[in-house]
């Protein structure tokens, strides 16, 4: 493994902690800047941001794979979020199989188009996909709850 | 205003007869009435007028001749003229009168100057001395009064008199019948008069020739026109990057624009089959109506996520020969909760229902509990364990759930205003909220890493108990890379003074059968919202074993208060293990202190069973959204 890709792989121990978590800070920055933004203003595009096999469970329901999400993000009216919280830790290798995983958990304010705005908290599983010139995030798992949800 | 209004006529008369494309008006009723309408004859519908029979026997080219020869008689509708007002339009040519065959008897009896019955012709709605009644009662009085419910468009102020414009002479003769039907404060009656005219201000394509070249050029691409299925998309026109580069606003609810937009579809896409209008903000089809004429071929109509209200716009569009009709994220679907109505054409019913479907324009309602496998079950039963411990005063039990490397952090919603208050300022200092905290120093510090780090966080955070009742687990379990599961609890924790509520994320790896190992753990305190204040917090969470708890001594009474005291858990439970023990409350306590121990190690309670299964509602998860099966346009 050449030395360059030694640095950027984050479950080896010759990277220390700091550096470890820093990156997954900025990983998770970016990617929830993105994301509210592409599901706000972009909604056609989200889809890019998931895996194929991605799992989203919205309120408890369940929707599994890209043809399904898109259907689902059609579906969803037209959405103003805004995130007063952020979260991210750098998951457990063991937990990923080598794969670098970021789990990120947000929270905040949305207002769907036709219904009253609803807190909502939201957590991410994201995965990398390393190219050779950068490293693409994508959301393997998505669940989605509105903190109100008993009484809608 | 009306000179200036001709010029820009005139001036597109000529454009359209200098380019030499001439719609292919009566081509189009052939189209129209080829193809499967097997089980009805056109001319069988009641009202409607016969096809001449040199028409039958010509093709397409033969007929445009014919338009050809009486140019002017397509054009008048935008030109003025002011002495013969009168419009003449030979019956046989047109499919425009093809439309007419539903109107009620009324129109045949208006007068002559509403005789013309071009359909998508305006008229002048003048009441003199308008000015002098308060509009809004003015305009809800004529609503009231008229038959026929109407559009006013461009209503304004000529001197003391009042003026709008409508459109179609349905609307037009019924206005007039109005006149002297309507009393004003001093009892005097106000006289309405209905004229012909030409098409509003407002409703006037406004597009420069090249503006008018580049949408064309927009709508032509294969992006938006399938030729093979004769589709054309015109979805979020308003932000399509190309017209947008090139300044060209074509905000589809402004009449001008939706005329721009018909009049390029009558010249370029005269055979429309499919024409998608999804997202486009629509609240009226008054301008999108006109497309019956210039595009009589539609069959397929979506409409969905616009904006609506009422199925009578819907009913604008009734000229169209319809087999899809897309409706879905419109405000009007709240009417269609749970009915099912016909699409109903020409006051006759279809030879077989349209088949729509409708999604209810809410979210997906939210699924309280998932139906849940063996595993979740399983999971769920470690869960209570661990919370068990976390609310017993000492958290040190929780070792054992741990990973070696595992991570845990907390973050509480950043509210600036509120940073004094004193519910969740017990968590401020390990608020590791990283959209406010950008200190990296900070960021690794307040990632506990390691288990006993996160043991020794968690046990300086106050103390709590948590209301099982109120558990909610969101879980997956990834086959596919990840042999992980995450846990989303949604609990009303409570810490001596304040009910809270939390959202915690797990993941977690397997190890063996009867343990958990945690390898995150992030977790989120918020208060509560208003309704999960309202349950009841002690409330007694239904044991598998007892249903009823046998009665109790004084005594018995007095040692179950104490040991809940010293245990921590609520009354019920106390009472559970000390029944348990025989009421011998030593032994009693060592049962409660060696659970805590070996929790991890046992996968059951023999002693007692301390562990209520909620038992979950299960409630079927929420489709997304209700199927309709047929869809109604009412007739006004």
């Amino acid at each position: 493994m050449k030395a360059s890709e030694r640095r950027e792989c984050w479950g080896l121990l010759l990277m220390d902690f700091k550096t470890y978590v820093d990156q997954a800070c900025r990983a998770a920055e970016e990617f929830v800047n993105i994301y509210y933004e592409t599901m706000d203003k972009r909604r056609r595009a989200l889809i890019r941001l998931y895996l194929d096999k991605a799992t989203l469970i919205w309120n408890g329901n369940v929707v599994t794979g890209l043809e399904a999400l898109n259907n689902f993000f059609e579906m969803l009216p037209s959405s103003e979020f805004q995130v007063n919280m952020l979260d991210c830790q750098p998951v457990h290798e063991q937990a990923t199989q080598a794969q670098t995983t970021v789990l990120v958990v947000t929270s905040g304010t949305v207002k769907f188009d036709g219904n009253k705005q609803h807190f909502f908290n939201q957590t991410f599983l994201l995965t990398a996909q390393s190219t050779p010139n950068n490293t693409v995030w994508k959301i393997a798992s998505d669940c989605f709850r509105f903190q109100d949800w008993a009484s809608s | 205003m009306y000179s200036t209004l001709q010029k820009d006529r005139t001036n597109r008369t000529e454009e359209y007869n200098d380019s030499g494309s001439l719609p292919r008006g009566s081509n189009r009723n052939w189209s129209s009435f080829r193809g499967n309408f097997g089980k009805r004859n056109p001319r069988d519908h009641g009202g409607y007028e016969p096809w001449p029979s040199h028409h039958q026997e010509h093709d397409g080219n033969m007929v445009m001749r014919d338009v050809q020869e009486d140019p002017q008689v397509r054009w008048t509708p935008y030109t003025i003229r002011h002495k013969n007002r009168r419009v003449k339009w030979h019956n046989e040519d047109h499919i425009q009168r093809a439309v007419w065959r539903n109107r009620k008897p009324l129109e045949r009896e208006v007068g002559d100057n509403t005789k013309d019955g071009t359909p998508g012709s305006w008229f002048k709605i003048t009441i003199p001395y308008g000015r002098k009644y308060d509009k809004t009662w003015l305009m809800n009085s004529i609503q009231s009064h008229c038959s026929v419910p109407f559009t006013p468009v461009d209503f304004h102020y000529v001197k003391d008199w009042a003026r709008f414009f409508v459109q179609d002479a349905g609307p037009a003769s019924a206005l007039r019948d109005v006149s002297y039907k309507i009393c004003g404060v001093e009892n005097q009656k106000i006289s309405i008069i209905v004229d012909p005219s030409a098409e509003p201000y407002s409703v006037q394509n406004k597009l420069e020739p090249e503006e008018m070249e580049q949408l064309k050029g927009n709508l032509a691409m294969s992006k938006r026109y399938d030729v093979s299925q004769q589709a054309l998309d015109l979805q979020t026109l308003r932000f399509d990057p190309d017209l947008v580069d090139h300044d060209i606003d074509i905000i589809l609810n402004r009449r001008s624009c939706m005329a721009a937009t018909l009049q390029i579809i009558e010249t370029n896409f005269p055979k429309l089959l499919s024409l998608n209008l999804c997202n486009n903000k629509l609240y009226r089809l008054d301008g999108l109506s006109d497309i019956i004429q210039k595009a009589p071929t539609i069959k397929i109509l979506n409409l969905s996520k616009n904006e609506l209200n009422s199925t009578w716009e819907v009913g604008k569009m009734k000229g169209l020969k319809l087999e899809e009709l897309w409706l879905e994220g419109n405000p009007l679907c709240n009417t269609f909760r749970d009915q099912s109505t016909y699409i109903r054409s020409d006051g006759q019913e279809l030879p077989s229902p349209i088949i729509v479907d409708i999604d209810i324009p809410y979210l997906i309602k939210p699924c309280k509990v998932r139906k849940k496998g063996k595993t979740t079950m399983r999971y769920q039963r470690r869960f209570y364990q661990y919370y068990f411990i976390y609310d017993s005063g000492d958290r040190r039990g929780l070792l054992g759930a741990y990973h070696d490397e595992a991570y845990f952090s907390l973050s509480i919603p950043f509210n600036p205003e509120d940073s004094a208050r004193s519910s969740l300022c017990e968590y401020v200092k390990d608020n590791r909220n990283i959209k406010k905290l950008k200190d990296p120093y900070l960021r690794v510090q307040l990632l506990k890493h390691t288990k006993h780090d996160i043991v020794l966080s968690l046990c300086v955070l106050p103390r709590t108990q948590h209301d099982f009742s109120s558990f909610l687990v969101d879980m997956w379990y990834q086959t596919v890379r990840y042999c992980c599961l995450l846990f989303v609890f949604k609990v009303v924790g409570k810490s001596q003074s304040s009910v809270r509520a939390f959202t915690r994320t797990f993941i977690i790896v397997p190890v063996s059968n009867s343990s958990l190992c945690i390898v995150n753990d992030q977790l989120f305190l918020r208060d509560t919202t208003p309704n999960e204040t309202q349950s009841p917090f002690f409330m007694p969470v239904p044991t598998p074993t007892s249903r009823s708890m046998p009665t109790v001594s004084q005594e018995q009474q007095e040692m179950v208060q104490s040991f809940s005291t010293q245990s921590g858990m609520n009354l019920e439970w106390s009472q559970k293990c000390l029944q348990d023990n025989e009421w011998n409350y030593t032994r009693a306590g060592q049962a409660f202190t060696t659970l805590k121990v070996r929790s991890w190690e046992s996968s059951g309670f023999k002693a007692g069973c301390f562990w209520a299964f909620r038992k979950a509602r299960m409630v079927e998860p929420s489709g997304l959204g209700m199927k309709l099966r047929e869809l109604a346009l009412l007739t006004s």
